[in-house]
């Protein structure tokens, strides 16, 4: 019986480790690290690491959706507005009888939920595609801000806020721990539910999908709900870390996103990937910058380095779409 | 007759992926001549069309011009040689206007630029050929079909062809349209063109053409002169092949208790339809492409928007609302394009057997993997899928993935089967199997509907035949009166002495 499970089902090689891109994009993390920790002392000292994981949680967080939406098909431009949305809103809807700040929280997160929601609707019923669709929520959302925020910094005074920004748990900051947490439930769900499956199948044949019995319309919406949520805790944890919220705040995020999932092997297709590479991607990001950083080099060779590099990706994800 | 043929085609074979489409053909267009080509669907018109227009190249046989041996035609050759096609899928670009999607290609020019004003004269002279009055500077997109397809032989005509071939040009046309064709093609006769005319309306062969050509299973087996030759006689000529033992035994269905019910059923192209599907049986569904069978099946399964007066599936009264819903009720669709509509080709074989699964299980529930895996290996055991099931479906023999397509409903064990031409493109022995498969279906008292381009199918795996056009039933045909002949005559409105149902 055990010769035919392995001839339907081979069993797991180490060999297959090295097509894993989400493995590669790990070893190449652990090569730039070594490789830097050695070139710069201080680089590998424990508490630049922790600072790194730090700012890799907020795009880690953000990336969370724009993983789910891109393995769905689509793409999420308004994940920046929506970290700027949460980081903003925040310290506006404080309320003198919430003493812990949670409601204020809970608040936001919400309405991130019902931003994504919304875009979700557009792109499900309206057919409108999804990058104008987010592109328009990200201007508009954008109007709004400037109109209730203006150009002046708001501070936060929220006690669960300072907690999440500040505090360490065993040496590990809170920031960090949380998006390990939200980390392993958004994997358990792509690749252990039933919902993560449809995702699959809606970025590889939407229309296969629908006539297989998959819900399109109520699956989109979910997927940008999905990712209006991840982008609005990102958002409450950059407000915990700098303590006051701006508009623009978000901005650096959106394309470090997309960077990230693309970085992890993600399809900008759709179809194929997975939050695993993401993770990697998301801290090789914020490990580029700081390398930049260490070496005194402009702040326009970081934008020339990642452009350069999301380019160099989608160039080799072109080329897998000729394949299909 | 001395008549040098324009364009000819002597013994020319081709073949795609090892299967031979045409076979020793030969074909011969003289000038003012209207040669139609008759055929199933599948017998190799199109592959002809293709050869004679430059687009495919013959594996074997040779293409005359003038009675020139053309040792390979080029599209712009065969262009440049005045073969004009008009093709039953229309190449119109709906942004642009009608003159310029007449022009497109051949645009007269003026120092570098499109020279509008002789496009414009010369788009009309040849609008007033088909009897186009609209504005020429209406957009294509804003006509309606049976105009489109005027612009098309338009555009063939502004190129002054000497071979024009019209491919089912009528299908789409009012009958005033095709009464202006028919008087076009009488002028181009008369001025020396050669035309080759393709159609599935028999009457209208008779009534237009001088000479036929006809083809069975990529071979001729008649070109002569279309007189003294009845509508019968050329339907016997388009039909009739061995089955051989392709086939189970018949064996009709013992108790068939109606499980679907729709009268007055409505969707797409189709117009008023009453239909009962059984239990045990499988209904096979028939007729030329395009008549209207896709709308059908999509219908019942919830995936386009339908109406009917009265419906029943399977204890509900009404219409499935939604592709859900109607698997809810117990319906499955195998559909026939099943690359882009029935697989996730970039997904495993086991991940596409589960994937109905997926689509209505609860979403946040733990996939048990296990079980999926036991699953997965059970189906494929069954429907005979060799080999690792973790790879694309891709990578599968086009047979194997017809095979994947069925096999991921067999684990909701659906009682109402809806197939979308479920052999096309698969190789022999995998039909084999399908047959056997959906005749044990029916044995075991599920109801099979079964639409199908492939006539020998209908006539020896169906008990009932739904034979459809235009948007109608034509005609339902029981499994005592099932023939070839029957469905071809039925499909193409060449109706028997014996009347319709």
């Amino acid at each position: 019986m055990n010769g035919t499970e392995d001839t339907r089902f081979p069993r797991w090689r180490a060999a297959s480790l090295l097509r894993n891109r989400a493995f590669l994009t790990v070893l190449i993390v652990a090569l730039v690290w070594i490789v830097a920790a050695f070139a710069k002392p201080g680089f590998g000292s424990y508490g630049h690491l922790r600072y790194l994981l730090e700012l890799a949680a907020v795009i880690g967080l953000v990336a969370i959706g724009q993983t789910y939406v891109v393995i769905a098909g689509g793409i999420d431009l308004s994940v920046g507005a929506i970290v700027t949305v949460s980081a903003v809103g925040v310290p506006l809807v404080a309320l003198s009888g919430d003493s812990s700040g949670a409601f204020a929280v809970i608040a936001i997160l919400a309405a991130a939920t019902g931003i994504g929601l919304l875009n979700g609707l557009g792109v499900a019923y309206l057919r409108i595609h999804p990058m104008i669709m987010t592109l328009a929520m990200a201007t508009f959302l954008q109007g709004v801000l400037i109109l209730i925020a203006g150009g002046t910094a708001i501070s936060a005074q929220n006690p669960l806020l300072a907690w999440l920004g500040n505090a360490r748990i065993i040496g590990i900051p809170a920031g960090v721990i949380l998006w390990t947490i939200v980390s392993a439930a958004a994997l358990a769900v792509l690749h252990a539910t039933p919902f993560g499956a449809r995702l699959f199948a809606l970025g590889a044949n939407p229309l296969a999908s629908a006539l297989s019995g998959v819900n399109v319309q109520r699956t989109t919406m979910a997927v940008y709900a999905v990712s209006g949520l991840t982008a609005g805790l990102a958002g409450v944890l950059v407000l915990g870390m700098n303590g006051q919220g701006y508009v623009g705040i978000g901005d650096p995020y959106l394309l470090a996103s997309i960077a990230a999932v693309v970085l992890g092997g993600t399809s900008i297709l759709g179809g194929s990937g997975s939050y695993a590479g993401t993770i990697p991607g998301a801290i090789l990001l914020v490990t580029i910058t700081a390398l930049i950083t260490v070496v005194n080099a402009s702040a326009g060779w970081r934008s020339i380095l990642f452009g350069s590099l999301i380019l160099l990706l989608l160039l080799l994800s072109g080329r897998e779409s000729q394949r299909r | 007759m001395t008549l040098q043929p324009i364009i000819a085609a002597r013994g020319v074979s081709r073949s795609f992926f090892g299967n031979p489409v045409l076979q020793d053909v030969s074909i011969a267009l003289l000038p003012g001549r209207i040669h139609a080509l008759l055929g199933e669907n599948g017998a190799g018109k199109s592959t002809l069309i293709n050869l004679l227009s430059g687009a495919l190249a013959p594996d074997g046989g040779e293409i005359a011009i003038d009675g020139k041996v053309l040792r390979k035609l080029t599209p712009s050759e065969a262009r440049r040689a005045g073969i004009a096609v008009v093709q039953q899928e229309l190449s119109l670009t709906s942004e642009l206007s009608i003159a310029e999607n007449i022009g497109l290609g051949a645009f007269p020019r003026r120092f570098g630029l499109v020279d509008y004003a002789t496009l414009a004269r010369k788009a009309r002279a040849v609008c007033a050929l088909v009897g186009l009055d609209e504005n020429l500077s209406t957009p294509v997109g804003d006509l309606p079909l049976g105009r489109r397809q005027m612009v098309e032989i338009a555009k063939a005509l502004f190129r002054e062809p000497r071979v024009l071939v019209l491919d089912e040009p009528t299908s789409s046309l009012s009958a005033h349209e095709a009464d202006t064709l028919t008087k076009l093609l009488h002028r181009l006769r008369q001025a020396g063109t050669a035309i080759l005319y393709i159609s599935h309306r028999l009457n209208e062969v008779m009534r237009l053409c001088d000479y036929v050509t006809v083809l069975k299973d990529g071979k001729v087996t008649a070109d002569r002169s279309l007189q003294g030759v009845d509508a019968a006689g050329l339907v016997r000529l388009m039909v009739g092949r061995d089955p051989g033992d392709l086939f189970p035994k018949w064996t009709p269905g013992k108790d068939c208790p109606t499980i679907v019910s729709v009268a007055g059923f409505s969707c797409g192209l189709l117009r008023d339809i009453d239909l009962d599907i059984r239990r045990g049986e499988i209904l096979g569904i028939g007729g030329l492409v395009g008549q209207g069978q896709e709308d059908l099946l999509l219908g019942l399964y919830g995936a386009l928007p339908a109406s009917a007066r009265q419906a029943a599936f399977n204890g509900t009264q009404s219409l499935p609302a939604s592709v859900s819903k109607a698997n809810a009720l117990g319906l499955a669709y195998v559909p026939a394009d099943r690359k882009r509509e029935g697989l996730h080709l970039i997904h495993s074989i086991a991940w596409n057997m589960m994937l109905p699964h997926f689509g209505h299980a609860s979403p946040l529930r733990l996939r048990d993997r296990a079980g999926e895996r036991e699953l997965a290996r059970q189906l494929a055991d069954r429907l005979s899928i060799k080999g690792d099931l973790t790879r694309q479906v891709q990578a599968l023999s086009g047979g194997n993935q017809q095979k994947v397509a069925l096999a991921k409903w067999m684990p909701s064990d659906p009682p109402i089967l809806l197939l979308n031409d479920p052999t096309r493109g698969v190789d022999v022995e995998t039909k084999r199997e399908i047959y056997v498969l959906l005749r044990r279906f029916a044995a075991e008292g599920k109801a099979i509907v079964l639409s199908s381009s492939d006539t020998p199918e209908l006539v020896h795996l169906c008990d009932r035949v739904a034979v459809m056009r235009e948007g109608g039933i034509a005609r339902m045909i029981e499994h005592r009166e099932l023939s070839e002949e029957a469905i071809v005559a039925a499909a193409m409105g060449a109706e028997p002495a014996r009347s319709a149902a």
